[in-house]
């Protein structure tokens, strides 16, 4: 008998199996019901029944798209990527922008300003007053909050970022430093120490 | 697993259950990415064919004679260039590019190689359409099909057929009795003129000769009686692709010609300082006065 401890299966082997048997889809939804309610309530959904409604659009629109996942990309930049488009989609729809509430996360905060990437042109006080930046982050430009959430919050990669975002690794890279310039502008016109 | 998680799991199972959702078939997906593929592999041949027009059009050297259809260089480049073509390539790259963009893994290229490789390939495309003739046999099919597209062949015509300003296009009909110096000249519109060929180089009758269609450069010298002086012949060229070496030959022989004419007048005027000229060489020169030896460069 074999007594090593069974893995569990990995996404893109749920995304076989779901595809033999719909009820899998459930372990998916199990897998990533947290992490996109928190990321898409970073992208500005924060009522939760409105959070609700987005997330069962997301993981609808993934279970009517499995078929076309690319199995050379991780899955969870697939889903990400459905995420981020109906965040966004269901913001642009209420014409609304989305308010800075990242108070929860101070922690992310801390984590992130301590950080020696990109960090040549800004420099941040470690005493942290998360919730300014917070609303920083929500009045900078949505091209830069979208891969600071993704790096500094969502911890991931460039190339998932790449692959969530559809726009090229270099560009990524551009981006954060640009929208960490612009966040530290923010700041400063606001005197705010952080 | 909390409550919510429990409630979302088991609402999506039930909502893809009750309303019989299924995932899309991997077909619609592959034939989303084929349109894609097909659509820029679309847009480079449209793209190659508009590079491989627009070398043929700039090849052509249609501001060879600008001296004769134009005030000046500048002038011949702006009416000869094909605006047309270069817009079509322009939104070729464009519809090239987005299409790459929206490929599975299209996204992870930057602009710049997306553009780049785009006017790359289409160049390269192009060239080789070109080089093959396909640039000339575009050009005259569509010129021959649609009304409002100006063909090299229609711009040439167009550019050529003006006697007032001493241009024509047509061919010799017949000769007029022996011993003569005019020829019965049938112009691209129909109208037969007698053309004085008493300026003319015996290679120059030789063509006139061949009854081929030729490009006349000369003078009215009576419109109503429909008398035009002729100064130059030179081969038409629009009925095959001509090749560059044959083009710049063509220039050089109109710019020797109308040296010539130039340096005729020279002599002309030196006679008439001296008085020795005669009333019949006098009478009949008159090349050296029509405008494009006027623009010729002098020497020194």
């Amino acid at each position: 008998m074999d007594d090593t401890p069974k893995l569990p299966p990995s996404d893109e082997e749920l995304v076989k199996m779901t595809l033999q048997d719909k009820s899998f889809f459930g372990d998916l939804v199990d897998r990533y019901e947290s992490k996109l309610k928190r990321y898409i309530a970073r992208l500005g959904v924060k009522n939760p029944d409105d959070q609700l409604d987005v997330l069962q659009e997301i993981f609808l629109k993934t279970y009517k798209n499995l078929n076309g996942f690319d199995t050379s990309l991780r899955f969870s930049s697939w889903i990400y990527r459905i995420a981020h488009n109906e965040a966004v989609s269901w913001y642009r729809k209420r014409n609304v922008r989305p308010e800075g509430h990242l108070i929860a996360d101070s922690e992310d905060i801390i984590q992130w300003l301590s950080t020696k990437e990109d960090s040549a042109e800004v420099l941040f006080d470690k005493t942290v007053n998360a919730e300014k930046v917070g609303e920083a982050l929500a009045e900078i430009d949505d091209k830069y909050r979208q891969v600071l959430i993704l790096r500094f919050f969502e911890h991931k990669e460039y190339e998932e970022i790449s692959d969530i975002l559809k726009i090229p690794v270099g560009s990524v890279g551009t981006l954060i430093h640009r929208g960490k310039k612009s966040l530290a502008g923010v700041l400063n016109k606001d005197a705010v120490r952080i | 697993m909390n409550s919510d998680n429990e409630t979302l799991r088991k609402k999506l199972l039930e909502q893809i259950d009750d309303q019989a959702i299924n995932p899309k078939p991997k077909v619609v997906f592959r034939c989303r990415e084929c349109a894609v593929w097909s659509l820029w592999l679309l847009s480079v041949v449209v793209g190659g064919m508009a590079v491989a027009v627009s070398l043929f059009v700039i090849i052509h050297h249609q501001y060879d004679f600008y001296e004769a259809t134009h005030e000046n260089l500048l002038t011949a480049l702006v009416d000869s260039l094909p605006y047309l073509w270069i817009i079509i390539f322009g939104l070729m790259v464009l519809v090239a590019i987005y299409n790459i963009r929206h490929t599975k893994k299209g996204y992870r290229y930057p602009v710049w190689f997306v553009l780049s490789s785009s006017i790359v390939l289409s160049f390269a495309l192009g060239s080789s359409l070109q080089y093959f003739g396909l640039g000339h046999t575009v050009d005259k099919i569509l010129g021959q099909n649609m009304a409002m597209y100006m063909s090299q062949e229609k711009l040439e015509s167009r550019l050529w057929q003006v006697p007032s300003e001493g241009r024509m296009i047509g061919r010799q009909i017949f000769t007029t009795v022996s011993p003569t110096s005019t020829i019965v000249f049938q112009d691209y519109r129909g109208v037969r003129w007698t053309i004085d060929v008493s300026e003319l180089k015996s290679e120059e009758l030789d063509l006139l000769l061949e009854q081929e269609k030729v490009k006349l450069i000369g003078r009215p010298t009576d419109p109503t009686l429909r008398n035009f002086h002729a100064c130059g012949v030179f081969p038409w060229m629009m009925d095959k692709p001509m090749k560059l070496s044959e083009l710049s030959a063509e220039r050089e022989e109109f710019v020797d010609r109308m040296l010539e004419h130039a340096e005729a007048g020279r002599k002309l005027v030196a006679m008439k300082e001296t008085r020795e000229q005669t009333a019949s060489s006098s009478r009949k020169k008159i090349c050296y006065q029509i405008a494009p030896v006027k623009k010729m460069p002098t020497e020194g």
